[in-house]
């Protein structure tokens, strides 16, 4: 702490810093009534009322299950998929089986940025890509899926096998082990329960983006979404959403009892959660596969023809017959940029509103809050206030962007708005729910200190919660950050602005090199919110 | 007792950037001594230790283990040699006991082998009388992280005992437990030692356990053997002076 002194001004410069990003994106919104469509507000009441009646004839019921069930078995599939190249790639990319320095870090790089690659392009683009370069088949979701989430999992992976305590593998080398015994009897168990809850907790993103996966023309929830929209009906609507809503809080409570069981783990005898828990994935993937992958070939994707729209597409991506590639051109890089720039404008947009909503609800929504145990103060309302937001939360996170997207441009007209306050819309009860667990993580003793002392509620707030949690609120916000801005291209798509509107139409035209270019574009606005909110990280430790 | 040499250093140097950390260290260790080595922390027991085990690689000097040169044997070759028992740090914490025992036997078996016994271990009656050894033998199948320090130190002696070393490098197995089962443990390590007419070389921060369990006592200080004599010789004014801070002296 021998810069304490130093550490609370920089901090202080930081966040007044980061808030002025904030204003300045927003000052590139027209604020004025022309935002809204002219029905937005009757349509808004119809969807509002749609919510609370959801429509729960037999029929649909019927449909949203086996929706809910394509939508989960295109989870399990491209998560297995994904699961396997992690794994490979992964190891691979930790350098734990290289032995010279040399090795080492040629296998560090090369594997790392085949990771990188893969994870920074949005499940969606891929399997419009693919849609696109072999028709629809279920393989381009799998693989659209397990590509992205592969390389997300990957660097994890790899991340958590280099940081594993050195001393039992030196012993294990030390006791003659080769490289893959070390691997085998030292890392991988070390990493297992680790591994494990970040790869559930993946799954439960999965069943999202499976969902939203239905958009390229998959079948599933996102699908009878989209139709139910498109026919006005918004009871139907509510109904698919909350058996997303439902399959979501399913995956999660299983990964929560996965969680626990890992850190209970004892020598049971007969049946514990971890063996249940392991039949249960392997028969949930072996269905998944058959139900997916019934009466379609893995080969008729190589088929001649699917070949040569394959060759045709990415061909025309590269340039190829087309003497005035976009990339090459003045003109396109000049809006291509200006789409950038909008785009990183509605990501900061969107993070800053998703920061706001989380900020004002995120106190009364951690438990040692509303049981009283931190500010030692109790009242009748706690717990209700406390069931009704974490509820919200759930909604919130449980709700594809995209989706959120579709409601929201009922409303609005397109443009950034719309697109941010989606992204925020889904944000705010991922942020809030990780922010709740932080307070409830952080030791009690000094804010109860406080309010002995006779603090008040926001006294003790911005004197003794404040300065323990910021850092890593802050680290919260900066992750979340990084995966807006790799999804704002996909509320483009729904007419939300930015670069996702443009990848569409060029789609649509079959512009093969503007994709490209917007494609290069894109993967720069990633490069730099990673290094971007790395570098504000580091600054805040 | 046979006087055959089975560690000789020859003007061992090492730094860790500037520090110094051996400074030109000779010595010759014979089959079957116990040996101990004290000295105030940073003097260098840990870094001599992990030189001889060939975990540090040699700076200049040369070590011989068994008249030939250290970097001549393969790893698999050295783990025959040399076996080494650290602070409760050396286990693989979410692993069973019995596989962390028989992680000692990993230098004969192939990959294949390695991997059916993470399933069903194999040798299983090894490990069972190693671990009966150490009387951990009804605690075979517990993950090993919920065992207390004590337990996981004999455990770790009991991987020691199938990977049978010639050589034994103990890095302050002790220093981490309170003095009932540290004394427990010392006792249990030269005991199993010198009835396998095996060779222990082990680090302490406590003169007492030297003086009781150790026939011979190196004194190492910043680098360089202070003093190195059989126990009965080493003096209380000589242990004061290795102690001796810098200031001071």
């Amino acid at each position: 702490m021998k810069n304490s002194a130093l550490l609370l001004p920089k901090r202080f410069i930081l966040s007044v810093f980061l808030i002025a990003i904030f204003v300045w994106s927003l000052f590139s919104v027209c604020w004025n009534s022309g935002l809204f469509h002219a029905g937005g507000f009757v349509t808004l009441l119809q969807i509002v009322k749609g919510a609370i009646e959801p429509d729960f004839t037999p029929d649909i019921l019927a449909n949203g299950l086996k929706a809910a069930w394509i939508t989960l078995a295109y989870a399990v599939a491209g998560m297995s998929l994904a699961i396997l190249y992690a794994f490979i790639v992964g190891i691979l990319a930790s350098g734990t089986l290289t032995s010279t320095k040399a090795a080492h870090l040629t296998s560090k790089i090369f594997f790392r940025g085949i990771l990188g690659f893969t994870r920074s392009i949005h499940e969606l683009i891929w399997a419009w890509l693919f849609v696109a370069a072999v028709g629809l088949s279920p393989y381009a979701a799998i693989l659209a899926l397990a590509i992205p989430y592969g390389g997300i999992l990957g660097r994890i992976f790899a991340d958590m096998l280099n940081d594993v305590p050195e001393e039992p593998i030196l012993a294990l080398k030390a006791a003659g082990a080769s490289k893959l015994q070390v691997l085998v009897y030292g890392h991988l168990p070390l990493v297992r329960a680790d591994m494990i809850s970040y790869t559930m907790y993946r799954f439960e993103c999965s069943i999202r983006s499976s969902a939203i996966m239905s958009f390229v023309g998959l079948g599933g929830l996102g699908y009878e979404i989209q139709l139910s929209l498109a026919d006005l009906k918004y009871s139907q609507v509510w109904t698919y959403v909350y058996f997303l809503i439902a399959l979501v809080l399913l995956i999660d409570g299983w990964s929560n009892i996965v969680r626990r069981g890992l850190v209970e783990e004892k020598r049971v005898n007969g049946l514990s959660i971890g063996w249940l828990s392991s039949f249960l994935t392997v028969l949930l993937i072996i269905l998944s596969w058959v139900y997916v992958t019934a009466g379609i070939h893995f080969l008729d994707l190589f088929s001649d023809k699917n070949i040569q729209y394959g060759q045709r597409f990415f061909g025309g991506m590269f340039g190829a017959g087309n003497p005035h590639p976009a990339y090459l051109d003045k003109d396109n890089w000049a809006s291509a940029l200006k789409l950038t720039l909008e785009t990183l404008k509605m990501s900061i947009m969107a993070i800053g509103f998703a920061t706001m909503a989380a900020f004002i609800t995120v106190l009364p929504a951690a438990r040692n809050i509303a049981n009283g145990q931190l500010t030692l103060k109790k009242r009748w309302y706690n717990w209700i206030l406390f069931g009704f937001i974490r509820i919200l939360y759930i909604f919130s996170r449980s709700v594809p962007e995209l989706v959120w997207a579709m409601m929201i441009i009922f409303l609005f007209k397109p443009g950034l708005l719309p697109g941010a306050i989606a992204l925020a819309l889904h944000n705010f009860g991922i942020l809030g729910k990780l922010w709740a667990e932080v307070i409830e993580d952080m030791d009690s003793r000094p804010i109860r200190n406080l309010s002995s002392a006779g603090a008040s509620r926001w006294q003790s707030f911005y004197y003794g919660i404040l300065p323990n949690v910021l850092p890593r609120f802050l680290t919260y916000i900066l992750y979340r950050w990084e995966v807006i801005m790799r999804t704002t291209i996909v509320v483009g798509f729904v007419g939300a602005g930015g670069l996702g509107i443009q990848f569409k139409l060029s789609m649509s035209y079959f512009q093969y090199t503007n994709i490209t270019l917007l494609l290069i574009c894109y993967m720069v606005l990633v490069v730099i919110a990673d290094f971007a909110s790395e570098s504000t990280r580091k600054a805040v430790k | 007792m046979s006087s055959t040499k089975v560690i000789e250093g020859k003007q061992i140097t090492k730094h860790f950037g500037r520090k110094i950390a051996l400074s030109s260290l000779s010595f010759i260790i014979n089959h079957g001594e116990i040996v101990a080595l004290i000295g105030p922390s940073g003097a260098g027991k840990t870094t001599l230790l992990n030189t001889i085990a060939g975990l540090v690689p040699l700076e200049s000097g040369e070590l011989l283990i068994d008249q030939k040169p250290l970097p001549s044997y393969r790893g698999k070759q050295l783990a025959k040699k040399v076996g080494v028992i650290r602070q409760q740090f050396d286990l693989i914490g979410p692993l069973a006991v019995i596989h962390n025992v028989l992680a000692g036997r990993l230098a004969d078996w192939g990959l294949f082998k390695s991997l059916i016994s993470l399933l069903v271990p194999q040798e299983k009656g090894l490990a069972m009388e190693a671990l009966n050894r150490v009387g951990l033998a009804e605690k075979a199948y517990d993950i090993t992280a919920n065992l207390s320090g004590g337990e996981q130190q004999r455990a770790a002696m009991a991987r020691l005992l199938i990977q049978n070393p010639e050589i034994i490098l103990a890095d302050e197995p002790v220093a981490s437990l309170d003095p009932a089962r540290a004394e427990d443990v010392m006792a249990m390590l030269v005991n199993l030692v010198s009835e396998k007419r095996q060779t222990l070389i082990a680090s302490l921060h406590s003169v007492e356990y030297a003086r009781k369990y150790f026939t011979r006592i190196i004194g190492i200080k910043n680098g360089a053997i202070f003093f190195d004599l059989p126990t009965k010789e080493v003096t209380d004014d000589l242990l004061a002076e290795l102690y001796l801070l810098k200031e001071k002296a």
